[in-house]
């Protein structure tokens, strides 16, 4: 240990000490000049000149040299320097970052607890000026204490980490660490990742790159691993129709990772909270099995539905929920000419009724005419290739207008009348042939559109395997949107939206006759999806996966999370709401302009009703966890660290040097913080001083003052 | 103070204006006019009466006078000669020396020394322009800085000039005299107006020459009370009006050194004026102008009387 200075240029500040010498010794006091005529006579007193040469109070004198020096040597940042510690061994004055993982699979052998509590110990290792944030993350990362030196605040933000429904994702939470290194003023960065370090939670190079000179401390929670987990990975709802009502015929597909021997497991139905059925399933390691329940009848809307299994280490992925609603079927209006071929709905009946729930009731009229009765408690109404009348096409309009979706096919019958001429999405042209070769194709398809999005990924449909032999032309008009083109780029469909609904023209039959559409396996996607849209609804979702988002002031996004029920339509129309939480916390849903975003981050069931009120059947939002977080498959934590310090690591070894031994000795003084004491000594003498030089000032004047008298 | 007593006295009860109060008077030659009129009219006898150019008295004639002046009528009444001694010829040179050096701008109160002595030159002039004097003025630091050659036209440019007379630069009685010395040729009154920091031999050596050329020479050293006394209280740094040099200086310790030494220097000059027969008056800028006026009409009575 020996005595040394981090800014020994302060040093020279101890010539300051000849300032008070000067002064005394010259005691020119600049501040309170007096103008005379001549110095004439003052210059010629002797007793100044003696008095001001000599020193008479050499305490004070040396009060003040004293006081000087000590006021150098403190900005000169004095230390006792411990050379017996390496360079570099010390910790230096930091900038912490601890990630805690909060993922679901976290709860195995209690490692969140593991580490909460290895978090802890990091901030109680904190140095004096070190700064800590501490981030929690899942899927996202929250920021629970962001670069702050209050140990008390880091300890109870950790105390609050709790397990989440996410899965595990690394890379927002790096990217919040970098960005907090990146602001930090502290040369030192230090990252503790506390994790079960998933493999499926970094997908590898995700861009983060941790500052220069930043070391990345992995600190697994655990090293067992769990080699038999349980989960029901998926529940199918198919539905039928039985004497008018609905039934669903449950069957979950219960999947096992790991194990060694065959075992058996309980696979229990729940409805409304209530166990309807339990089976039981034997299943050999690595392997899946579906299990079907009997089929239920949905009665009630908003039904709470869950699938769980007997317990095993990791809970979350044993139960699956879901929400089931009755009455969810759309009923379509084919509407075909009197004296057309019998067969001219066929292909589209049966694909309309070609469904595992009964999506679609299909009522066929054989007539030109449109009675009103006819539109009673229609959604869609498709006129296959037939000319309606005026009247008609006016029943038409007010059905579209409210709401309602017509599709008009077009071909050798098809006609529509001219008075109603500006519902279409343009002029119907005459019949053109495409005998060439092998007959026309769908050149252009509107991906983004509602009806072919599904058909917008890879093997999602094909449309080019069909031949269009014969088209009827249309122009499409200013308001008219072009779906989808022919090879040639005449328009195959365009739709014109009128109202609240929507007219679209389809320009060759829905059978045989002009195109060989109907034989292709695109044909039912295409005609449900035509039919969806024209009846404006889109499959409920019986659940959702933690993680996303539902919009509860879009219609359509209330549709898609199964919205049925009459008491939860207020939803979409601007009254308060609120929602509850699976662990029974409210978010408040306020009503106003814009979107209202439900966050699902829960596992369970939300509930989303009215403030202070209790419907018999709240509108429910099923959430599930993503089964990727079961697959416990561990990443190499040495990996990881190698990617996010690939960049640092070169230039860390640069700092090894002299920036290190700079950073250790200052960190050593500002731990000693002598300067401290030797201010404060200052500040003593030089009250001190001027207590004694007053009363010294005092004394002197009395006695001259009695010389004088 | 046996030396500043003297100062006080004035005559028969004459009360002359406050010099703060002539302060505020902007018109010199209006100062100068209240001041000489004031003064006159409290006189018991008039000034007049020794200066005019009528027969004042017989003596009896003695070898040597001038046979001219004797008075044929008187001899043949009483068979007697005597002579007529008249009142001296009015037409002298009176000039005014006034000191404007930076070390005369000083003052501890409403007037500086330089403005207290503009006014005692300019009553001085004014009042021998009644007498039909030739009045001149000239003003001067370490050299002539203006020059009124004596004229009995020239009141109003020796009143012009004093009016802006102004003390800028360091003074230095003896070359500024020098010149004086052979400016002047013929012989007059001169009043030398300054505040004489310099030693008394270096001072009597410029004045003196003015009084071997037979200039009839009045000194009025002007100080200001705080010169005199030295009130300062404070311990500061006193700084030379001149050299701007600078000391520090504790004036309680200091005060009774000063004084003394002040009135050294004082008694040095008065010695040495008088021993030369020239005519000194200390003048404190808080008093009356009186005292100045009176050791004037003193010497100019003197001077009057030519046998």
């Amino acid at each position: 240990m020996s005595l040394t200075f981090l800014v020994p240029l302060f040093l020279l500040g101890i010539a300051g000490i000849v300032v008070p010498i000067v002064v005394h010794l010259t005691r020119r006091q600049r501040k309170n000049v007096v103008h005379f005529p001549s110095l004439m006579f003052l210059e010629k007193v002797p007793y100044q000149e003696r008095r001001r040469r000599r020193i008479q109070h050499w305490f004070l004198l040396a009060m003040r040299a004293l006081a000087l020096s000590l006021l150098a040597i403190a900005f000169a940042r004095p230390f006792m320097e411990d050379t017996t510690l390496g360079v570099g061994a010390t910790t230096g004055p930091r900038e912490v970052v601890v990630l805690v993982d909060q993922s679901y699979s976290m709860e195995l052998g209690d490692q969140l607890a593991a580490a909460r509590e290895g978090a802890q110990e990091v901030f109680g290792g904190l140095g004096p000026l070190d700064r800590a944030s501490l981030v929690t993350f899942a899927q996202g990362a929250r920021v629970l204490a962001r670069s702050t030196a209050d140990r008390a605040r880091l300890t109870t933000a950790v105390d609050t980490v709790q397990l989440s429904s996410g899965s595990t994702r690394y890379g927002p939470a790096l990217k919040v660490a970098q960005a907090i290194l990146e602001e930090s003023q502290l040369a030192l960065g230090e990252v503790y990742l506390f994790s079960d370090f998933q493999r499926t939670g970094w997908i590898g190079d995700e861009g983060v790159r941790l500052p220069p000179g930043s070391r990345f401390v992995p600190r697994p929670t655990g090293d067992q691993e769990l080699d038999d987990n349980f989960m029901v990975a998926d529940v199918s709802l198919p539905r039928q129709t039985v004497s008018g009502r609905e039934r669903v015929t449950p069957t979950a597909r219960v999947v096992r990772r790991g194990g060694s021997e065959p075992r058996e497991v309980t696979v229990t139905l729940e409805l409304d909270g209530q166990a309807q059925q339990t089976q039981r399933v034997t299943l050999a390691p690595d392997a899946a099995a579906a299990v079907a329940f009997e089929p239920i009848t949905l009665s009630r809307p908003h039904t709470r539905g869950s699938v769980s299994l007997s317990d095993d280490g990791l809970h979350a992925d044993n139960t699956h929920h879901f929400v089931v609603s009755p009455g969810t079927s759309l009923s379509v209006l084919v509407v075909e000419g009197a004296g057309a071929d019998r067969n001219v709905s066929f292909f589209l009946r049966n694909a309309l009724q070609t469904t595992d729930d009964g999506r679609f009731r299909v009522t066929v009229r054989r007539a030109s005419s449109i009675r009103p009765v006819d539109l009673e408690g229609v959604d869609a109404v498709i006129l296959n290739d037939v000319q309606i009348d005026g009247p008609s096409a006016e029943r038409l309009r007010a059905f579209v207008v409210t709401g309602g979706g017509v599709l008009v096919a077009v071909a050798e019958q098809g006609g529509w009348p001219a008075s109603a001429a500006d519902m279409l999405p343009g002029t119907i042209g005459p019949v053109q042939d495409r005998f060439q070769g092998r007959g026309g194709r769908l050149g252009h398809l509107e991906y983004a559109h509602p009806i072919f999005e599904i058909f917008a990924g890879p093997r999602s449909g094909d449309f080019t395997g069909a031949r269009f032999f014969r088209a009827r032309t249309i122009q499409p008009a200013q308001e008219a949107t072009v779906l989808a083109r022919y090879d040639d780029g005449s328009v195959a469909l365009a739709e014109r939206l009128i109202g609240q609904g929507k007219l679209l023209v389809w320009t060759n039959t829905l059978d045989t006759y002009w195109s060989d559409l109907a034989l292709q396996l695109v044909y039912l996607p295409f005609v449900h999806r035509l039919a969806e849209y024209l009846g404006g609804r889109a499959e409920a979702s019986p659940w959702f996966t933690v993680g996303q988002v539902v919009d509860l002031a879009n219609p359509d996004a209330l549709l898609t999370a199964g919205l049925v029920s009459s008491e939860a339509a207020g939803l979409a129309e601007g009254l308060d709401q609120i929602a509850v939480t699976p662990s029974g916390t409210t978010i408040q849903l306020p009503a106003g302009e814009g979107p209202r975003y439900l966050p699902l981050e829960e596992h369970g069931f939300y509930t989303v009703r009215p403030p202070n009120s209790e419907p018999e059947r709240p509108f429910v939002v099923a959430v599930n966890v993503d089964l990727e977080e079961s697959n416990l498959a561990r990443l190499d934590p040495e990996q990881l660290s190698v990617q996010v310090t690939a960049a640092a690591g070169v230039q860390r070894d640069a700092l090894n040097g002299d920036r290190a031994a700079a950073l250790q000795r200052e960190d050593q003084e500002r731990r000693q913080s002598l300067w401290r004491w030797l201010l404060l000594g200052a500040l003593a003498l030089f009250i001190a001083e001027t207590v004694l030089s007053n009363w010294v000032s005092r004394r002197d004047s009395q006695a001259a003052e009695a010389r004088a008298g | 103070m046996q030396l500043f007593a003297s100062r006080t006295r004035s005559a028969g009860g004459t009360q002359f204006l406050d010099p703060a109060v002539l302060g505020r008077i902007g018109n010199l030659q209006l100062l100068a006019k209240t001041v000489v009129d004031g003064f006159l009219t409290g006189l018991h006898r008039s000034p007049y009466l020794g200066f005019s150019i009528e027969f004042a008295e017989h003596r009896q004639y003695m070898p040597g006078d001038d046979i001219r002046r004797i008075d044929w009528k008187l001899w043949a009444r009483t068979d007697r000669h005597y002579i007529k001694l008249y009142e001296a010829d009015t037409n002298a040179n009176f000039v005014v020396l006034l000191d404007v050096s930076r070390s005369m701008n000083y003052g501890s109160h409403s007037l500086t020394k330089l403005d207290y002595a503009r006014y005692l030159a300019a009553c001085l002039s004014f009042f021998s322009s009644q007498q039909r004097d030739r009045v001149g003025l000239v003003t001067f630091d370490r050299e002539i800085v203006e020059y009124v050659r004596p004229s009995m036209k020239h009141l109003d440019t020796v009143l012009h000039v004093l009016d802006r007379a102004d003390a800028g630069r360091r003074g230095d009685l003896a070359p500024p005299l020098l010149q004086v010395t052979e400016l002047l040729g013929r012989k007059g009154i001169l009043v030398i107006i300054s505040d004489f920091y310099e030693e008394p031999d270096r001072v009597l050596n410029a004045v003196g020459p003015l009084r071997a050329r037979g200039h009839d020479v009045i000194v009025f050293h002007v100080m200001d009370p705080a010169e005199l006394e030295f009130p300062f209280t404070e311990p500061s740094g006193f700084e030379d009006l001149e050299t701007n040099e600078q000391i520090p200086v504790i004036p309680t310790k200091l005060r009774d050194d000063y004084k003394r030494m002040v009135e050294a220097h004082l008694q040095a000059l008065r010695e040495r004026f008088t021993g030369n027969r020239i005519d000194y008056t200390l003048l404190d800028t808080s008093k009356p102008l009186d005292m100045a006026l009176f050791q004037y009409l003193l010497a100019r009575e003197r001077m009057s009387k030519t046998r």
